[in-house]
């Protein structure tokens, strides 16, 4: 458990060593490091701003929120809204992209499965029956592709992350792509495993047998052990799952290996939405949340990072390896992020060896970032095919600018609330309800600052959202 | 004088839904006219640059969606603005009379008292004219605010409306200078608002 813990600390994108690198007190820009950007600050590259208008919207006082333009569609006609903090950083530290990845097998590559069973399919091309052979060659599988990142202590990690995790994504999924394919019939794992199995897959077997030998099989990829699913459709999620998780690894170890030329500022969080094959994927690590919005129904699509004694371990991680925090962090809890107007003052706070808390005076070392940020990557899987969406039916991303401030039935409520209002042919429609949840998230500004409903505090944080209508994912084929 | 630029300013233009904003912005920065552009639904952001008697000014133009819908995003975008164009369509009546809410919220949220404000008689191109020139005219001196007739379609009086807001806004004293845009400075006199000075033949004089 704990070294799950460990790598995963680690691999919080772009680690926690915010300090090794130039990281900007108080975000945004150049820092204090003199290697040059890997990419240059900017918003998402769907919203199309120049820089100039870059420029013009980081209104710290205005805080206008930022939408997809008229003219611009997303996949599927996903909305999105974003707007920058009150303050608390120069730039507007979230990133998003979104795009449609096409996956193809790699040229004369050999696609790996882990468990290949290859007693007398030593001749079988990799995972596919004889039907994958006329497009194995020719097409790619679509996948698409949201992701959201919290960036901290910098917004360096979170664009790169934004503009290559989608790369490592599909290297991953190169891999399994033919195998991926034949999600129609049983996956080739249990091909010659599963007497039981669905007719296609004796089909698939008889066919197979009459290729021994055939033209163009790449040949056996060795001699794996023997493993057995007792559920069929495991497999192939495992294999997506796993793509997801080693690109993240891949994505963590690049930025980690270019700290050495670039300027990479701070760490981020991530989550990321794929849809491929008529399954979403929802992988999140750290405190971005994405929740399904069904017929008014909630689905919670992602695990933000709370268990008990995670947190301890965690803490205790960071206690023994202070190195890891640089000069950015404090491995102490406190229940909410200090401010410096509360320094001399005592706050609840919680160590590493407490499951209680206790109080302490706050000093400067408590005003730096928490390191209790939000870790633990669980992928979770829905299955579009299995529900007739609605157009009011959505998939909700945002990071935690949104979901400090509105809880889940707040955000289920304005959606349900606002959508049937909005003509169903209206393509900005889910753009306006993103910008509805910003709206109602980031409030108004008043005399006291800015004010949402029932008078609260609104959400002085970057806050980034999706609306992704998942009627969409009922029209792939 | 010298290329550098003298200042970034933040301009704002409002009015009611339909009647131009976007496209004087559009005829401004790009010098097109589409007049299938979409309704604005959220800000919309265009920077340009221009020269005003030799001084150089770099202009941050925020287009507002003039729907009654998005009436609530709008109240903070008015912070730190340094001018204001406000639009009506010469052509319907509606639009005129609904200047008075527009002030209204230009004098709520805005939180300076001398930014300079402009107002645009829009679509001077069409016939079905609804308002009278001198009636828009009486309307800005009424409320010391320039004025002018302007069509995006054909550009008639559109460059002409951003120099004169920029003019205006360099001769102001306190407005532009970066270090005091958050002090309350003394009025300014606006009650000198007419159409066209500036520019010489550029303006049209209805």
């Amino acid at each position: 458990m704990l070294t799950r813990v460990k790598s995963a600390v680690a691999n919080f994108m772009g680690g926690i060593m915010a300090g090794s690198s130039g990281s900007e007190h108080g975000g945004g820009g150049c820092g204090g490091s003199d290697l040059p950007l890997r990419f240059p600050y900017g918003r998402p590259e769907f919203l199309g701003l120049s820089p100039d208008e870059v420029e013009c919207s980081a209104d710290h006082i205005a805080r206008p929120i930022l939408i997809l333009k008229e003219t611009r569609r997303l996949p599927w006609a996903t909305g999105y809204a974003e707007v920058i903090n009150a303050g608390k950083s120069t730039h507007n530290e979230d990133q998003a992209s979104c795009e449609v990845l096409t996956v193809k097998k790699k040229a004369g590559a050999i696609t790996s499965t882990p468990n290949r069973n290859s007693k007398r399919r030593s001749s079988l091309p990799n995972g596919e029956g004889l039907q994958l052979k006329e497009n194995s060659e020719s097409e790619g599988v679509s996948c698409h592709y949201w992701s959201l990142f919290d960036g901290h202590a910098g917004s360096g990690a979170a664009v790169v992350a934004s503009r290559l995790l989608q790369q490592h994504l599909t290297e991953q999924l190169q891999d399994i792509v033919e195998i991926l394919r034949n999600s129609a019939v049983l996956p080739p794992t249990c091909l010659g495993e599963e007497p039981e199995g669905a007719p296609p897959s004796s089909r698939t077997l008889t066919r197979a047998a009459s290729l021994r030998g055939g033209a163009g099989a790449p040949g056996s990829p060795g001699t794996p052990a023997t493993r057995f699913f007792t559920e069929k459709k495991i497999p192939h999620e495992c294999l997506v799952i796993g793509a997801l998780e080693s690109a993240f690894k891949e994505m963590d170890l690049q930025i980690e290996r270019e700290r050495n030329s670039y300027n990479i500022s701070g760490g981020c969080t991530a989550l990321i939405v794929v849809c491929l094959l008529g399954k979403l994927y929802v992988a999140n690590a750290g405190d971005s949340r994405a929740i399904i919005i069904r017929n008014g129904e909630i689905i919670p699509m992602s695990s933000e990072f709370t268990p008990e004694t995670e947190r301890q371990r965690l803490q205790y991680l960071a206690f023994m390896q202070p190195h890891l925090l640089g000069n950015e962090f404090t491995h102490l809890e406190f229940p909410r992020r200090v401010q410096r107007k509360e320094l001399g003052k005592k706050m609840l706070y919680r160590d590493f060896n407490m499951t209680g808390w206790a109080y302490k005076t706050i000093e400067d070392d408590d005003l730096k970032f928490p390191l209790i940020y939000g870790e633990g990557k669980k992928v979770r899987v829905y299955d579009l095919t299995k529900y007739d969406h609605g157009a009011d039916d959505v998939l909700i991303l945002a990071t935690d600018g949104l979901w400090d401030v509105l809880s889940n039935e707040e955000v289920a409520e304005a959606i349900t609330q606002f959508l049937p209002n909005c003509d169903p042919d209206d393509p900005h429609r889910y753009t306006l309800a993103a910008q509805d949840l910003v709206m109602r998230a980031r409030g108004v500004l008043k005399d006291r600052g800015w004010r949402i409903s029932n008078d609260r505090l609104g959400s002085g944080d970057d806050i980034s959202v999706y609306v992704i209508p998942l009627i969409h994912g009922n029209k792939l084929s | 004088m010298d290329e550098d630029v003298l200042t970034t300013l933040k301009i704002l233009i409002i009015g009611e839904s339909g009647v131009g904003k976007s496209s004087l912005l559009l005829r401004f920065t790009d010098d097109t006219f589409d007049p299938e552009l979409a309704a604005t639904i959220g800000v919309d952001f265009k920077v340009k640059t221009i020269s005003v008697d030799g001084n150089k000014a770099k202009l941050a133009i925020w287009d507002t969606a003039g729907q009654e819908r998005f009436r609530t995003l709008t109240p903070s975008y008015y912070r730190g603005a340094q001018g204001v164009i406000l639009v009506y369509d010469v052509t319907r009546r509606d639009t005129f009379v609904k200047l008075d809410n527009w002030l209204n919220e230009l004098e709520t949220y805005c939180t300076r008292n001398d930014i300079v404000n402009m107002l645009v008689g829009n679509k001077i191109d069409k016939e079905n004219r609804e308002v009278d020139r001198n009636e828009g005219l009486k309307f800005a001196r009424k409320h010391s605010m320039l004025f002018i007739e302007a069509s995006a379609k054909t550009c008639d009086g559109v460059q002409c409306a951003f120099e004169e807001l920029v003019e205006k806004i360099i001769q102001t004293p306190g407005l532009w200078e970066s270090e005091n845009q958050n002090k309350g400075m003394k009025l300014s006199h606006r009650e000198e608002s007419h159409g066209g000075g500036a520019c010489g033949g550029y303006c049209s004089v209805l």
